[in-house]
């Protein structure tokens, strides 16, 4: 029997367990009612979004209403500023008085940085019906004065932070699963069964996979939609966004088989269910302090040195890299050490996690010492 | 040709605890060992050693001449001391994945879960989680677990600690089935006259060694002792059969028990039982299995 084949039976049985017990059906619907929820909420709450737009005269009969009745679909409303010159337009941009200049002679729009993808598509249909034109070649072109802001936008930072607390949220949830699971097969007993069989090894990665792969699915539905609702515009932000979103389900996974091995091995060392609790302490703790020490450096500088070294230290980098990317983008070399270096660790940790496992699941009547477990790492 | 399970010279020692100090024995293809032993002997460790679960110091578990590998215990059925299975997990799911486990495919584990339910009367309550069966039924399920892929070395730790006496006839007849089958089956029990009565072979560990292995019949019969029981009608109270190498076990009313050199002839001491009273009743033989126990490890 190949261990490919154990590990597949142990994290179905994972899989049916979580299953069975309906909290993971609960939790699954929660996160998407809150998701969908804030979705609603953002709807409800933000008001009609209200344009100006400079146009330079003479406005052509009926650009008002077009504008207007191109407008509604999107909920907004847009003011018209008539000026003299594109001149004086170009100053009123500037000067942040109006949104957007609308040239009709050079079938152009232009904004003051960045592109405001809802309005372009307002002044555009509202021009192609004016102007009785057919789909699909564009009526307008869309310009800046200045080169796009590089500086974040609120709502980059935004996923950013979520995401990077979402995924502090999902490694520490999961992970106490997968603690909770080790130490009840212990006070099951069950354990010496399963290990007259099956590798420590091979139980240990199987456990981790299967509650894995529960936490992916479950993330990717929630990020899944989340992104989907980015793109659709939902949210006020770039739909590109929702890539970095998405950049979080695959780091869940590093992230995850990281800490659960950790807390699995800290089950193992545990004797009770009652010791459990404080027997993940050790790995929540650390889980927490690279989380805060991933915030203060990323909020102080977000492409500085500490940024850059957190973003390949694999005990941060599944918390750094899926928010940094949002914030500044992470080049692609540090992608590749990142997750060589994480599934590097994951290796020596699974290895380690073995040993201490084996040794101290059979062991009921004492808690484990964190002594004895290193002395064991270092037997050959 | 090598006997199927080996242990050879086991040493074990847990911090100042020598478990298993030089332990050695084997069992045979479609052969029943007791393996039997007071407390804290080293009967756990040894039977774990087998599946690996104790990291031997020193010595080896040999199956066929060969170190017990991985591959050689998904061949082996085990009932661990601690009894424990998955409470939430239906019975039949349960069974089937600890045959998949030893290898079955799912569908011949699924077919060995449910004819191995139905053979211990448990067929309705296939769906029905662990938690929610007696605790006897429960049991059954853990036998079921060891037995379930036809292992062909099955080892039991006390297999019929707190059974009722039905379960216990129930049991042996099983154990006595599986080694019909071919298997090698060792179970240690401390219900000594139960292993005289089902067991063929046995061994006997103290201080985690072996003091005495063999046939039950022979290990009686080499005995350096005898039993002599002795019922007597009108003997003086104090009266004691002159024989030199006869010592005094018990006196309860006329009866008497006695233990002596197995050189004494027991016509000397029948004999001599004569003079004094009217013998009621005699009897002579090699000691039972729980005094020979008794001889081996009492303290």
């Amino acid at each position: 029997m190949t261990g490919r084949r154990t590990i597949t039976l142990v994290a179905r049985r994972e899989i049916r367990d979580r299953l069975r017990s309906r909290a993971f059906l609960y939790s699954t619907l929660l996160m998407l009612l809150l998701v969908g929820g804030s979705t609603a909420l953002n709807s409800v709450v933000s008001r009609e979004q209200s344009y100006r737009v400079a146009v330079t005269a003479p406005v052509p009969r009926g650009l008002d209403a077009a504008l207007q009745r191109a407008a509604t679909p999107f909920d907004a409303n847009v003011r018209l500023h008539v000026l003299s010159s594109a001149a004086a337009g170009r100053e009123q941009l500037d000067a942040k008085k109006v949104d957007a200049l609308l040239l009709l002679r050079n079938d152009r729009l232009v904004f003051r940085a960045n592109v405001d993808t809802k309005l372009a598509a307002v002044a555009d249909t509202a021009v192609r019906a004016l102007r009785r034109h057919l789909p699909p070649a564009p009526e307008l072109t869309t310009a800046t004065l200045r080169p796009p802001d590089v500086k974040t936008t609120d709502a980059a930072t935004a996923v950013a932070y979520i995401g990077s607390l979402l995924l502090l949220m999902s490694l520490a949830v999961y992970g106490q699963w997968v603690l909770t699971s080790v130490v009840e097969e212990k006070s099951n007993r069950v354990v010496e069964l399963i290990l007259s069989t099956v590798r420590p090894r091979h139980l240990l990665a199987g456990k981790v996979i299967g509650i894995g792969l529960l936490g992916v699915a479950q993330l990717a539905l929630v990020a899944g939609l989340a992104s989907v609702l980015l793109a659709a515009g939902v949210f006020d932000a770039p739909a590109s966004l929702g890539g970095s979103l998405a950049l979080v389900v695959p780091w869940f996974a590093l992230g995850f088989a990281l800490y659960a091995v950790a807390y699995a091995a800290a089950g193992a060392l545990a004797s009770r269910q009652q010791d459990a609790s404080s027997a993940g302490q050790a790995v929540t703790y650390t889980l927490l302090g690279a989380y805060f020490v991933s915030y203060v450096a990323l909020s102080a500088d977000s492409s500085g040195t500490f940024a850059h070294v957190l973003t390949v230290f694999p005990l941060t980098s599944p918390l750094v890299l899926p928010a940094r990317s949002a914030l500044v983008g992470v080049p692609l070399w540090e992608h590749a050490l990142a997750v060589v270096l994480v599934l590097g660790s994951i290796d020596a940790l699974v290895r380690l996690a073995g040993r201490v496992y084996a040794h101290g699941l059979l062991r009921s009547g004492s808690r484990l010492g964190l002594r004895t477990a290193w002395r064991l790492s270092h037997r050959p | 040709m090598w006997a199927m399970l080996t242990l050879a010279d086991a040493r074990k020692r847990f911090g100042p605890i020598e478990a298993l100090d030089g332990c050695s024995f084997s069992v045979d293809r479609g052969r029943m060992l007791g393996f039997l032993g007071p407390n804290g002997a080293g009967k756990t460790t040894a039977m774990r050693a087998v599946f690996g679960l104790v990291q031997l110091d020193g010595g080896e578990v040999l199956w066929d001449g060969r170190p017990v590998g991985l591959e050689e215990r998904l061949r082996f059925g085990y009932m661990p001391e601690e009894r424990g299975l998955y409470p939430r997990m239906p019975v039949g799911e349960q069974l089937a994945y600890f045959g998949q486990l030893h290898g079955l495919t799912a569908d011949a584990a699924r077919a060995a879960a449910s004819g191995w339910l139905e053979r211990l009367g448990l067929a309705d309550r296939i769906g029905a989680k662990l938690e929610e069966l007696s605790h006897g039924n429960q049991q059954r399920v853990q036998l079921a677990a060891a037995l379930l892929h036809e292992p062909e070395l099955l080892v039991l730790d006390e297999p019929f600690a707190g059974l009722d006496p039905v379960a216990v006839r129930t049991l042996a007849e099983t154990l006595r089935g599986e080694a019909a089958r071919g298997a090698a089956v060792l179970f240690s029990s401390h219900q000594l006259e139960l292993v005289q009565d089902i067991c063929e072979e046995v061994a006997i560990v103290d201080r985690g060694r072996v003091v005495a292995a063999g046939a039950v019949a022979e290990l009686r019969r080499r005995s350096q002792r005898r039993q002599i029981a002795l019922q007597l009608d009108g003997a003086p109270p104090q009266w004691l059969p002159d024989v030199p190498g006869v010592e005094l076990v018990q006196r309860r009313n006329g009866d008497l028990r006695l233990v002596a050199d197995s050189r004494v002839d027991p016509q000397q001491v029948l004999a001599e039982a004569e003079r004094t009273a009217r013998v009621v009743g005699f009897s002579y033989g090699p000691p039972s299995l729980a005094e020979l126990f008794l001889e081996l490890v009492g303290r």
